[in-house]
């Protein structure tokens, strides 16, 4: 069984075209796609990431937002037709689809599917600009401290755990981040 | 896409009545193809031969009793050279008929379970919805039905055939060799045979094993019989020696002697399937 | 409902005991794996689940208190042995017709369309098939009596990996379709963590770790820190495993949850489910019940290098 080439959203920049049926992405804003259209998008799976199962399909419906493939309204993947293509658990997904519905960024319909009910909050340009030009500067004296790329990296990741972990989201960063940031904080 | 057409259904449903019985039928019939085939079949075969012989065997016998008068000597020295070699030949069937019964049992009967055994298969048959104790039975019945049929429509046919060369010799009918191979007392054997088979074949679990075993074990309950059972209700006859010269009446109770037989093989067969059953219930796997 | 329910569950051949204290609770809706090494007791436990082996301790019931092996489990238990056994000189179509005479609720139509599906002729003998083809016949004739139940015991065992992958898949599917409950066996552990959410491990016949797959992840963590202070670790924690060099020890404890205070001078990591999973197959002993804090200390594993 081959998976078909979807979205990457694991993959750097590269934005491939929506899975195939249904509208060529058009359609109004709002997403009123035909009811029994397949979803834009497709997920995929990078074993070796360390990040688990459902929050890797968790990030690609939130990146898929970002990026405008997914839209209000439009349905999410059958947790079937995922279950088929990638050979997982449907707990798995069913678990990535209630975390969604906690964010509030997805709704189940009984019988129908689970649809896109909000958009992720777009940073505005400038903003991210200067939240850019302030992290070059802090990285600048980082490293004039003397630590080296990974040294960084270790720092940032860490409080960063702390940042969220004060925040109560301690479960979702305690199995999300994981070895890659243990090798370094060692 | 592969969609299911029925809806799920909770397990408890249509209040677990057994599933019918007729449904092992072309189960049983399925499973078990190449005895059911080849045992009715082989039978076939000697049933022609029997039928063919037998009325040249009957032909010959009359030819010799029609001898009178005046060329008695040399038409009865003609016709019993003919009936000299029907005599040698009847002889000869006798005594296959006489191990009949234990090969057609062995071949039929260790192979039912002893091949599920054998090759894993039980691990399927035995985790389906029809109970595997129902399912074994009904296989025994089933298929002891067909060789009970089978051997009884040989038996009777031997016995016609090995008419004339009897009565001409004063064998009796209540000669062990003869009186096994007619009556109740043949499918009764063979029933036994068969039972034997089918015990030995789930307990040893491997198909030439118990095939082996089962001669043997039909060879020791022949014995068995032949020297202790049969005197409480045949009489004493001359040692069995298939050939025969003195005259003896008769047999007045040969029916009775028959029920009681086939009744102690059937009891013996019936405990034997019970002891299987008890078997597929507890010790599986 | 409880899918598989067992308590105190042994069997023994003679002196010989294959499994011994067995008391499991799975849950309904899950893929629960059933691991260790071989001849732990694995095939033991799944034929006493479908009534091929009366156990000689204990008790066992399946889809909500029936007992094992009785005509209503059964009914709703479907079930594929080590090494997919089918009658090799049946055909296909036959095996379908056989398995449909057999049970109460047969689904012809989609047997016949799965295995057209997967390009298996009908008429073809079921002898004459490949390993994996064989395995999804098998499949296919257990699914298709809808249980609520499926047991597999070494699914994977001869398959090659695309065999493997599609075999899952129809796993997978199934229980999105349908919400049936998987028990599946395997010493191969690295396949099973995608598919699988609830796992039991199972070594020497006792059940030495059972739990969703979140609890048990969240219920343990790796401490690791100096190698001096790893005994003191050792006397406050509920251990599973130390492993100690010169200068660092890693030490593998239950944990109340990511709440729970790190000792001082110490650092908590998650762990892994293999890793996990390894390291109470190495603990002798050591059992530990689904659920927080409700374990017996086991006596821990030291590994030292």
């Amino acid at each position: 069984m081959t998976i078909d080439k979807g979205i990457s959203a694991a993959g750097a920049g590269a934005a491939g075209s929506p899975a195939s049926g249904g509208d060529a992405g058009g359609g109004p804003p709002d997403g009123t796609r035909a009811r029994g259209a397949p979803s834009p998008i497709e997920y995929r799976l990078d074993p070796a990431s360390g990040v688990p199962t459902y929050l890797q399909l968790v990030q690609q419906v939130e990146h898929a937002l970002r990026l405008g493939y997914l839209k209000p309204g439009d349905q999410l993947p059958k947790v079937r037709d995922v279950v088929a293509a990638l050979t997982i658990n449907p707990n798995t997904v069913l678990k990535a689809y209630k975390e969604l519905e906690t964010k509030g960024l997805a709704a189940g319909r009984p019988g129908q599917g689970t649809f896109v009910q909000a958009t992720l909050t777009q940073v505005a340009l400038p903003e991210l600009t200067g939240l850019r030009r302030s992290l070059l500067g802090w990285l600048a004296s980082a490293e004039e401290t003397g630590l080296d790329e990974d040294g960084i990296v270790a720092l940032f990741t860490s409080v960063l755990r702390d940042f969220y972990d004060r925040r109560g989201g301690a479960d979702r960063h305690a199995r999300g981040e994981v070895r890659a940031d243990s090798e370094g904080a060692a | 896409m592969t969609v299911r057409t029925l809806p799920a259904q909770p397990s408890q449903e249509a209040g677990m009545a057994p599933l019918p019985w007729r449904r092992m039928v072309w189960v049983t019939w399925r499973q078990h193809r190449a005895t059911l085939v080849s045992v009715p079949a082989v039978v076939a075969v000697v049933a022609l031969f029997l039928l063919l012989m037998g009325l040249k065997v009957h032909h010959d016998y009359a030819a010799l009793a029609a001898c009178h008068g005046a060329g008695a000597a040399l038409c009865e020295h003609r016709a019993s050279a003919l009936t000299s070699t029907d005599w040698t030949m009847a002889n000869t069937v006798l005594i296959l008929m006489n191990l009949a019964p234990a090969l057609i049992g062995a071949f039929a009967g260790a192979p039912v379970l002893g091949r599920e055994l054998e090759t894993g298969t039980f691990r399927y048959a035995w985790t389906q919805g029809f109970g595997r104790v129902r399912s074994t039975l009904a296989r025994i019945v089933l298929i002891a039905i067909v060789l009970a049929t089978v051997s009884g429509a040989l038996g009777e046919l031997f016995a016609w055939f090995f008419g004339p060369p009897m009565r001409n010799t004063g064998m009796s009918v209540g000669e062990a060799t003869v009186f096994v191979t007619r009556g109740l007392a043949f499918p009764a054997w063979t029933l036994a045979a068969f039972t034997i088979g089918v015990f030995l074949g789930m307990l040893i679990r491997r198909v030439i094993p118990a095939l082996a075993v089962t001669l043997g074990a039909y060879l020791a309950l022949d014995l068995l019989a032949w020297l202790v059972v049969r005197k409480f209700y045949l009489p004493e006859l001359a040692p069995g020696r298939i050939v025969l010269l003195q005259r003896l009446p008769a047999v007045p109770h040969f029916w009775p002697a028959q029920f009681i037989e086939a009744g102690w093989l059937l009891a013996l067969s019936a405990l034997l399937v019970a002891a299987t059953l008890g078997l597929v219930r507890h010790r599986v796997a | 409902m409880n899918v598989i329910e067992t308590s105190g569950l042994g069997k023994s051949y003679g002196r010989v005991p294959a499994l011994r204290d067995c008391t499991l609770t799975v849950p309904a809706g899950r893929a629960a794996a059933l691991v260790g090494p071989n001849g732990a007791g694995k095939s033991t436990l799944m034929n006493i689940l479908v009534g091929l082996t009366v156990p000689t301790a204990g008790t066992a019931a399946v889809l909500g208190g029936q007992p094992a092996g009785s005509p209503a489990a059964l009914d709703g238990t479907g079930f594929v042995a080590q090494d997919a056994p089918v009658y090799k000189s049946l055909s296909c179509a036959d095996m379908l017709h056989l398995t449909g005479n057999l049970n109460r609720r047969f689904d012809q139509q989609y047997a016949q369309a799965r295995l057209a599906e997967l390009g298996i002729p009908l008429k073809k003998k079921a002898g004459k098939l490949s390993g994996g083809q064989q395995a999804q016949l098998a499949l296919t004739l257990a699914l298709a009596r809808r249980p609520r139940l499926l047991i597999l015991d070494e699914p994977l065992a001869a398959l090659d990996p695309l065999a493997r992958q599609d075999l899952l898949g129809t796993v997978m599917t199934a229980m999105a379709d349908d919400g049936v409950s998987v028990l599946l066996s395997s010493h191969a552990l690295a396949e099973l963590e995608r598919v699988a959410d609830y796992f039991i491990v199972l070594a020497s016949g006792e059940v030495r770790l059972a739990g969703d797959a979140d609890d048990l992840l969240a219920g343990h963590r790796m401490l690791t820190g100096p190698a001096a202070e790893a005994d003191l670790i050792a006397r406050q924690q509920s251990i599973v495993q130390v492993r100690r060099a010169a200068a660092q020890a890693h030490v593998l404890v239950r944990t109340s949850g990511p709440a729970e205070p790190v000792p001082p001078g110490w650092e908590a990591h998650p762990v892994g489910l293999e890793e996990l999973i390894l390291a109470y197959l190495r603990a002798p002993g050591g059992a530990a019940q689904p659920g927080p804090a409700a374990a017996p200390r086991p006596e821990p594993t030291e590994v030292a290098r």
